[in-house]
């Protein structure tokens, strides 16, 4: 008790001592200082602000075995190397896209980010889905008819994440290996897409009050469901990972980080 | 020969493949173990079977956790190649020497690998020589060492530890006859040379009053061949007043090592290997003799080739005593430096009192034994040799892992949207049907209500099937929920055949049009034969759409027994190529047990497949879904 008493009367000395010094530094420049800090304060908080809507993130999303690892390093390096398997971990780098090393002038780098598809790692996408600027969903157009209902979930796992809603994330969906001959065309995948979101859309919004599973319903009421429905913009592309056609995606990149 | 060794990023790009051993490799066996071993948290295993049309291929891995590296080599089964743990990891210390993060071409490492293949392969080739030659060449050269020490000791019972491995050895008698007899030469040598040579470790020069009694008794049982160590063993004992001894234990196995009395190292068979190599030129004038002394010998061998080896555990463990507590020392004080440099290579010491303490928690949360066992091990492959994070324990990264391995398993493998699943079946005009199987009292009955209550409010037409035809009562209960729910139920009584019960049921859901079948079955214990045939037929005779096994949560260790034998017998008794096996898992009696969530996690890992329901009470609406983040908080906490 006796330490808490000398204690308190020591700190009101001290005090008494700051505020005195304080009173006596002329009071315009008090005035300044504060105004300065609080000037410096707004400043940072505005830059914070300001850069959280110029992400130069972008997701390579989709199911396991689409072809997402050899895209990420066709557009990192131009090659897909020697080839990939079932990725265990995310794939993340910070680098302008290879295309664009021969073009002159500042190009800013694109922080692509791949992220496993298998079931297991779904929860990797959600922690890079709050600060996507722009997601690639890759769908493999060759063994597309056999895993369309896991992919379909997915699409719609993605499109009524509250990140992406919020955000208006636009989605790019890439059809890749349209190079072998028995792939399908990108408007006949789109079409099946938009099919089976249907689908799911009604089952899915029947849920059961012990849990809501997905943040947002998709589409608008009483009509059957259309990518134009979504708030964000969802377009389609072709790609081949294994012989490097990948302008398109390589054009929506850039449309969406923008130099 | 080896299949294919392969190196990549856990990100998943392959840094390098051989390419002198061209296959290709049938099936994608690669991408089947990242998805089925290595992502399913059973990285800890030795070893993965892999089966694709055309080949039987065995996988073995390691991992370089600091660089994010994994390492496979893939062989086919049938042979059994020793070298390949050995090869992984020179092939793991040497390419990480050469690992560049930016590099992706690694040409220049086929040389290296070829070096150490042939080195590894070399070695394995030497190994398996030492081993066919090795155990008669030690176990006369112990039985040297046996004799001398006797007599040094006086009332050794070492005994026959050689001739014990003569007996297991492989049989190639000739060539031990030879290798023997000449031992037993070079015994007679050394013993005749009345020990002045004291080449062999141990004081030979304190034996020679034991020896020289012994030595007419070796005279006579010098060089039997296979047995023939036993002779001289005898005879030792004999010397030793140990001859009770001997007769008093018959019936030790022969596999223990040797019994070291006084601290000289264990290695003195070492020494007296390269004396009894010496003298394999003297084969000569003994053979004959070993020749008919082989057969007699070989009962008293028995009695007291038993014998030996009581031990050298003595030794062991008070050795082991002191590692792990200066060990422990060590630990508090390096792992608070190491957790503010940071800067340290994990290594298997260090994670193994985190991760004991981690399972001890596991446990007590009711997860199986064996499932935390292996979930420990696994996870200690993904962390050994990782560099810590500065500012963090140990313990704190042991945990993180952990926690992301159990929310990697618990996660569904594939989608368990029940109602999507109902819907196609719809559109394709037949009805959905579910099977619940179990163990008895499990609660199958109560929650097939409920599951029939929660489609129902989904405008989903459901039908019960009561395919339990043996426990009274059973067409009753679900009668009365039938009534309740308002539902048609499908019955024919009691004892008739359930999977003929199940079919008409189906076939009367398909005439009136209902979307889902719910088959009700009697419980059974999964050591049941006779039952489990009867259930194999029922799933069989009708392919259900999803087969649900229903587990009670108060459930322990027998969880793991109960799934894999339901499993197994599943697969077993199918008829068809592509068996059916659990399918989904329903968790009951939720609300009984407070923390002790672990029953869910052994289920999950044991089988594969995703926990669909969780009931939680005895009324209707107590069914909910799993929430896995809860789970994983719960068994961490």
């Amino acid at each position: 008790m006796d330490n808490w008493e000398d204690m308190k009367i020591v700190a009101e000395q001290w005090s008494k001592q700051g505020i005195e010094f304080v009173q006596q530094i002329p009071s315009p420049q008090l005035y300044a200082a504060i105004a300065l800090l609080l000037l410096a304060t707004i400043w940072l908080f505005s830059i914070r602000l300001f850069r959280r809507t110029k992400s130069n993130t972008v997701l390579l999303s989709g199911l396991s075995g689409s072809g997402k690892t050899m895209l990420f390093y066709r557009l990192r390096d131009g090659s897909s190397h020697q080839g990939a398997v079932t990725s265990m971990e995310p794939n993340e780098g910070t680098f302008v896209l290879h295309y664009e090393n021969i073009k002159k002038g500042k190009v800013k780098p694109v922080h692509l980010v791949d992220v496993p598809g298998h079931s297991r790692l779904r929860s990797k996408l959600e922690e890079y889905l709050p600060r996507a600027a722009a997601i690639v969903f890759v769908v493999d157009a060759l063994e597309f008819l056999p895993n369309i209902r896991a992919v379909s979930e997915y699409l719609y796992d993605i499109l009524t994440n509250a990140s992406v809603v919020k955000n208006k994330t636009p989605v790019l969906l890439c059809c890749n290996k349209t190079d072998k001959i028995t792939a399908h065309t990108k408007e006949f995948i789109r079409k099946q897409m938009e099919k089976e979101i249907e689908k799911l859309r009604c089952s899915r919004s029947a849920v059961s009050t012990a849990d809501i599973t997905n943040d947002f319903t998709l589409g608008i009421e009483g009509e059957v469901f259309n990518f134009s429905h979504c708030h964000n913009k969802v377009t389609v592309a072709e790609a081949s990972g294994l012989t490097g056609e990948i302008d398109q995606v390589q054009d929506f990149i850039r449309e969406h980080v923008k130099p | 020969m080896l299949e294919q060794l392969l190196i990549f990023t856990r990100g998943g790009l392959i840094l390098w493949t051989c390419k002198e051993i061209g296959n290709a490799l049938k099936g994608s066996p690669i991408d089947t173990l990242i998805r089925s071993c290595l992502l399913e948290e059973r990285s800890g295993a030795v070893s993965f079977n892999y089966d694709a049309p055309g080949a039987a291929y065995t996988l073995k891995w390691t991992f370089h956790n600091d660089l994010g590296l994994v390492f496979v080599a893939v062989y086919q089964r049938i042979l059994h190649l020793l070298y390949v743990d050995d090869l992984l990891s020179m092939v793991k210390q040497s390419f990480s020497e050469v690992y560049d993060p930016k590099r992706m071409a690694y040409d220049d490492f086929d040389e290296t690998f070829r070096q150490l293949r042939m080195e590894a392969e070399a070695r394995a080739e030497e190994l398996r020589k030492i081993k066919q030659l090795g155990k008669p060449v030690t176990g006369s050269v112990k039985k040297q060492g046996q004799v001398l020490k006797a007599g040094l000791e006086g009332g050794n019972k070492r005994v026959g530890e050689g001739g014990s491995k003569k007996d297991d050895g492989d049989g190639i008698k000739g060539k031990v006859s030879n290798l023997t007899n000449g031992h037993h030469s070079n015994e007679n040598h050394k013993l005749g040379d009345d020990s002045q040579e004291g080449d062999l470790a141990n004081g030979k020069e304190n034996t020679s009053s034991n020896v020289a009694v012994d030595l007419s008794k070796l005279q006579k049982l010098r060089s039997k061949g296979v047995r023939g160590r036993g002779g001289v063993r005898k005879a030792d004992s004999i010397g030793n007043k140990s001859s009770k001894v001997a007769a008093a234990e018959p019936a030790k196995k022969a596999t223990k090592k040797n019994r070291v009395w006084d601290d000289a190292a264990p290695k003195q068979s070492k020494l007296d290997f390269t004396d009894s190599v010496d003298e394999n030129g003297n084969n000569d004038h003994v053979e004959v003799v070993a020749a008919d002394q082989g057969e007699s010998m070989m009962d008293k061998e028995e009695v007291f080739s038993s014998d030996s080896e009581s031990d050298d555990d003595d030794d062991d463990e008070p050795g082991s005593d002191e590692k792990p507590a200066e060990a422990k020392k060590k630990g508090w004080f390096s792992s608070v430096f190491q957790s503010i440099t940071g800067k340290a290579n994990l290594e298997k010491t260090d994670l193994g009192p985190a991760l004991k303490a981690l399972k001890e928690r596991l446990m007590t949360k009711n997860v199986a034994e064996e499932i935390a066992e292996k979930l420990c091990e696994s996870v200690e492959a993904s962390l050994e040799g990782k560099k810590l994070s500065s500012f963090t324990r140990i313990s704190s990264t042991v945990q993180a892992a952990m926690e992301d391995a159990l929310v990697r398993i618990l996660t569904p493998r594939r989608s368990i949207d029940i109602l999507r699943d109902v819907h196609a079946s719809k559109e394709q005009r037949k009805p959905y049907v579910v099977v619940f199987v179990g163990v008895n009292g499990v609660g199958k009955s109560t929650n097939l209500a409920k599951v029939a209550y929660w489609l129902q409010q989904h405008k989903v037409s459901v039908m019960m099937a009561a395919c339990d035809t043996f426990r009274s009562g059973a067409v009753e209960q679900l009668r009365t929920h039938a009534r309740r729910l308002q539902i048609p139920i499908f019955e024919k009584g009691y004892e008739k055949d359930p999977a003929v019960v199940a079919k008409e049921a189906i076939q009367e859901a398909t005439r009136n049009g209902s979307d889902v079948v719910l088959v009700d079955t009697a419980g059974r214990m999964q050591d049941n034969e006779p039952l489990m045939r009867a259930l194999s037929k029922l799933i069989n005779l009708n392919q259900p759409d999803l087969v649900l096994f229903v587990g009670e949560a108060l459930v322990g260790n027998d969880a793991v027994d109960q799934l894999s034998k339901f499993n197994q017998k599943l697969s077993d008794l199918s008829t068809s190529g592509n068996p059916r096996l659990i399918d989904g898992i329903l968790l009951t009696k939720f609300d009984t047990i407070d923390d002790k969530v672990g029953a869910a996690l052994s289920m999950v890992y044991i089988s594969g497949s995703p926990v669909m329901f969780v009931g939680c009470g005895q009324s209707y609406t107590d069914l909910k879904k799993l929430n896995v983040k809860a789970i994983v908080k719960t068994l961490l906490k």
